[in-house]
């Protein structure tokens, strides 16, 4: 399959009166055509700065310090603000977190689609836009789209927002779709709709999407694949099947395990100790040592490399090491109690 | 029933404006009465303090000022209702001819003044704002801080003094060279010097909230869709920052109707330029009990309808204050 | 006097005026219990008017119709209110949503731990307010080095366990938490509800949980409440209301909670309700033992 996005150990880093706070570090992995990639991770892991670094809507105390990105083959790390306007709306689009908030209050939903489909096409008629415009909210699935295009924001639903957000995402027909927490701001009932419509229009349209959440529900109906991002590294990827089956870090496995269906029945949540470290001072070796119960000494020396479970998952963690295995033997699966124990 | 709500709504607005002008025009006739100075000395001029006091009172009974000043409002207001304002003592003409004469000067002045503001200030905030901590930004907000501060009459006086009296290209007083009122060209010369203080005075302040403004709004997360779906920064800047910033900022200029205008009074003044200002200065000196009641009433009114049309224009503008969507899930009813 | 229940509220109606005509009916006509040392959930979708009922239940709005009963005194009666104004004050604690704003960000953790002690004029049990703000840090799982640092230092789980601290000040009988885990990561939201858990055992608190995680809500919660556009739809214990749930949007609602498991969940189709559906015409009526439905007339479930 062909690539869409390739980014290759990216860091990107912030300006802060503290001093440098590393927001991305070393980040590398692939995007193929028609594939939904979901980021997880708890707030402040650096997955929104990710998607925005990559389309380059950080704000100016962001820069990039090294790595470098690939959209449809071509290197577009040193592009300057003119050229990644042109590749915005039509390369790659985003769909925010609250609709509400990045919809401009004072313009009508229709008029701001019908400035997405300018772009993508100048020239049109005032009749064939509109025609557009009505057809992405059909594809979004808002029927009499005619009247409503002409409703402000405010009179729309949460879910009806987010749709509309899809439509102007959508509007340039991109190849490449960033979903940043699109469903966290609706409700339970809204989000299932929204993550299939995601998944449906991905489908169709063959756009290579990014789905940044850290609702492991969300992420098991949409996800081909799934990285884990803990203090700006990707420590686990995988399909969804391997990540949610078989995950390898002890991050992962704490995430999945901490979710209240994990513990039916069970007196007490699995929760996992402490706190993500600070970015500022990111602490040497690996940055989930602290966070985990089985941690071993070399976890505090080393930041351990990415290891090779399959084909397609990859785990950073020192206990895919050989010399790990062969001391301790056996691999931590879900549920996997007294085995866990063991390895302490 | 939309057309019922409408009147209603119109009816109580306009209510309000009547009321305070009525208030107002009791507060002025009491203080103007109160202060201390002679009627008389505008009406007979140097002559006032050469007469007797048989013909004092003569004159006194003549103008109605012998009674007492309840009796005299009353007076003035039944005139005032029937169009008749009265005599100017120092005129010696109807006060609405004196003014006629003059409030065509006052807004060109402060008319073409106020302009200039509300279109520099927009152009200098969007420039200041399109580059935020560019080199212009920051040599506009000096400059805009330091000349805010100098006062109105001293920044006149230096103007006057440097080119008018040193450099002798613009003329220091008066609307229009002497027999030659409607000269065109002497007209624009007499309103340079007038019109650069009030503007360079009141600019500043005007800028500096739209540019503000503007960069509130460019922080704001609809900006980062609009960058998303590819709009270049200039139509981020006009078609959706600055829409939203103009509503606050138009009800904002009208509100500041009065404070540009009190300040063309204070230019005027030192101008001699023959407006509005320069009759309320005159008038109030001479105790011209009648031109400064007119006078009051007419600024009153401007100030009043200003506020009143700034807090309409506030409520009708935003999209989101007409037909309210009520959160989802709740139940509505009326009262 | 009622004698079972800690918390009584009978046929709560909440009325937000929008404007001189027109008004929202943000609660209507809700009634329900909460036990000494029982986990009450109320869920619901955002604008349900859950927290329009915690704002109730802890004396900040005055409600257009009916009545909450703390240990059988009415909280709305003036003159019972003030008998019992110091009770009421401490032994009902509230948990906000977003503690960052709810907390004063010019007072040290120390001082707004000890804050509401000083309002009530409690001596520290401990010798000093330091060593009572000491303790109960200790106790909620937030490090002691803490002390003197101010709450915009903390992160947001931390800033969670300062609230909660504060609140075990006054050795509450009720604590009323209005979302208190939903703007929390998933690793510290299950280190929240530990600590409720923790805390209910070895205090016997009761609590009002508000949530809109229904998986959550499962797990902490003993009888939990469904609100839908201001009324209550159904209540019942935690097991008997997820296993055999019986109004349409209570089923909608749950089918609706998203499984971490790629294959089960993609395989899940949410069942619909929508709000054509809803009628406002409902009847509370008993269908198993505590378990209630509102019935709409004419429908058959």
């Amino acid at each position: 399959m062909e690539k869409r996005l390739k980014v290759d150990h990216l860091s990107i880093s912030f300006d802060t009166p503290q001093g440098e706070v590393e927001a991305v570090r070393d980040v590398s992995f692939s995007l193929s055509s028609g594939e939904v990639l979901a980021l997880v991770g708890e707030s402040g892991c650096g997955k929104s700065v990710l998607c925005r670094g990559i389309m380059k809507l950080l704000p100016a105390s962001a820069k990039m310090k090294s790595g470098s990105i690939y959209v449809n083959g071509v290197d577009i790390t040193k592009f300057r603000e003119r050229e990644m306007q042109k590749m915005r709306g039509r390369v790659f689009s985003m769909v925010f977190q609250d609709p509400l908030t990045v919809l401009n209050p004072t313009l009508t939903v229709g008029a701001q689609i019908a400035e997405a489909v300018k772009i993508k096409t100048p020239g049109l008629s005032r009749d064939e836009i509109q025609k557009r415009v009505s057809e992405l909210l059909e594809l979004v699935g808002i029927d009499r789209s005619l009247e409503r295009m002409k409703y402000y924001p405010h009179q729309f639903s949460g879910g009806m927002r987010q749709r509309s957000v899809m439509a102007i995402a959508l509007a340039g027909n991109p190849s490449i779709l960033f979903a940043d927490e699109p469903t966290t701001a609706l409700d339970v009932m809204i989000q299932a709709q929204i993550l299939d419509l995601l998944r449906r229009i991905q489908k169709t349209l063959g756009t290579a999407t990014v789905f940044v959440s850290h609702d492991l529900g969300a992420v098991a109906r949409v996800a081909d694949r799934v990285a884990v991002m803990y203090a700006g590294k990707i420590v686990e990827i995988g399909t969804a099947e391997e990540l949610f089956y078989d995950p390898k870090h002890p991050y992962t496995i704490g995430l999945l395990r901490s979710l209240p269906s994990y513990s039916k029945g069970c007196g007490t949540l699995s929760a996992i100790p402490g706190m993500p470290p600070p970015l500022l001072h990111p602490p040497k070796g690996d940055a989930f040592a602290c966070r985990n119960e089985y941690a071993l000494a070399i976890d505090y020396e080393e930041e351990p490399p990415m290891f090779r479970v399959t084909e397609t998952h990859y785990a950073a963690t020192w206990r895919l090491d050989a010399r790990a295995k062969k001391r301790y033997g056996g691999q931590i699966k879900k549920g996997d109690e007294n085995e866990e124990g063991r390895i302490t | 029933m939309k057309r019922y709500d409408f009147l209603v709504y119109f009816g109580k607005k306009a209510m309000l404006f009547f009321l305070s002008i009525f208030l107002l025009s009791v507060f002025v006739f009491y203080i103007s009465r109160l202060a201390p100075g002679d009627p008389l000395l505008s009406y007979y001029g140097e002559r006032a303090e050469r007469l007797g006091p048989q013909e004092r009172e003569w004159a006194e009974k003549r103008l109605g000022l012998n009674e007492s000043v309840t009796v005299q409002y009353v007076r003035w207001l039944k005139n005032a209702l029937r169009g008749d304002f009265g005599i100017s003592y120092k005129y010696k003409m109807e006060v609405t001819e004196v003014i006629k004469g003059r409030i065509g000067n006052t807004l060109i002045l402060g008319g073409s003044g106020f302009l200039l503001i509300f279109g520099l200030a927009l152009l200098t905030g969007i420039l200041c704002a399109w580059r935020e901590d560019g080199i212009l930004d920051r040599i506009l907000c000096k400059v805009g801080t330091v000349v805010s501060c100098i006062p109105e009459f001293w920044l006149s006086l230096v103007l006057i003094l440097i080119f008018s009296v040193n450099l002798r290209w613009l003329p220091s007083s008066g609307a229009g060279a002497a027999g030659a009122a409607d000269d065109f060209c002497g007209r624009i010369r007499h309103l340079i010097l007038p019109l650069t203080v009030i503007v360079a005075e009141h600019l500043w302040y005007y800028a500096y909230l739209i540019r503000n403004r503007l960069l509130e709004e460019m922080r704001a997360d609809y900006v980062l869709l609009a960058k998303s779906k590819g709009l270049n920064k200039r139509r981020i800047l006009f078609a959706h920052c600055l829409r939203n910033a103009v509503p606050s900022y138009i009800s904002l200029m009208a509100v500041s109707v009065p404070h540009i205008l009190g300040g063309t009074y204070i230019v005027e003044t030192v101008f001699s330029y023959p407006g509005l200002g320069t009759l309320s200065y005159e008038s109030a000196r001479y105790k011209d009990y009648n031109l400064l009641m007119l006078l009051c009433i007419l600024s009153g009114a401007l100030v009043i309808f200003c506020s009143i049309a700034a807090k309409a224009i506030n409520e009708r503008m935003d999209p989101r204050t007409g037909n309210r969507n009520i959160a989802a899930g709740a139940e509505v009813q009326r009262r | 006097m009622k004698k079972e229940g800690l918390l009584e509220v009978s046929h709560l109606t909440c009325l937000y005026p929008i404007s001189k005509k027109t008004e929202i009916r943000a609660v209507s006509d809700v009634s329900f219990q909460i036990r000494s040392g029982e986990i009450f959930g109320l869920i619901g979708e955002s604008g349900s008017g859950k927290s329009t009922i915690a704002r109730c239940v802890m004396n900040l709005l005055k409600p257009a119709n009916g009545s909450v009963f703390y240990r059988g005194i009415d909280i709305y009666d003036k003159k019972e209110y003030r008998k019992h104004k110091k009770m009421l004050q401490t032994e009902r604690q509230l948990i906000f949503q977003d503690s960052g704003s709810s907390l004063n960000q010019r007072m040290k953790v120390h001082e707004v731990i000890a804050e509401p002690m000083k309002i009530q004029r409690r001596k520290p049990l401990r010798g000093s307010y330091r060593a009572e703000a000491e303790f109960q840090m200790q106790h909620v799982g937030l490090d002691v080095s803490y002390l003197d640092q101010y709450p915009a230092e903390l992160s947001g789980g931390q800033r969670q366990r300062l609230a909660i601290a504060r609140a075990l000040t006054m050795e509450p009988k009720l604590l009323v938490a209005d979302e208190p885990i939903a703007s929390l990561d998933v690793s510290i939201q299950a280190q929240i509800v530990n600590l409720f858990l923790h805390l209910r055992e070895e205090h016997g608190f009761s609590f009002l949980f508000i949530a809109h995680d229904l998986a959550m809500a499962e797990f902490l919660c003993d009888r939990v409440g469904v609100m839908y556009r201001g009324r209550l739809v159904e209540e019942a214990p935690v097991k008997e209301l997820f296993e055999r749930p019986i109004h349409p949007y209570t089923k909608a609602l749950l089918s609706a909670i998203p499984i971490p498991d790629p294959v089960k969940e993609r395989a899940r189709k949410p069942a619909e309700f929508h709000e054509g559906d809803f009628f406002f015409d409902g009847e509370w009526t008993q269908e198993r033992a505590e378990h209630f439905v509102l019935r709409e007339g004419g429908r058959t479930l």
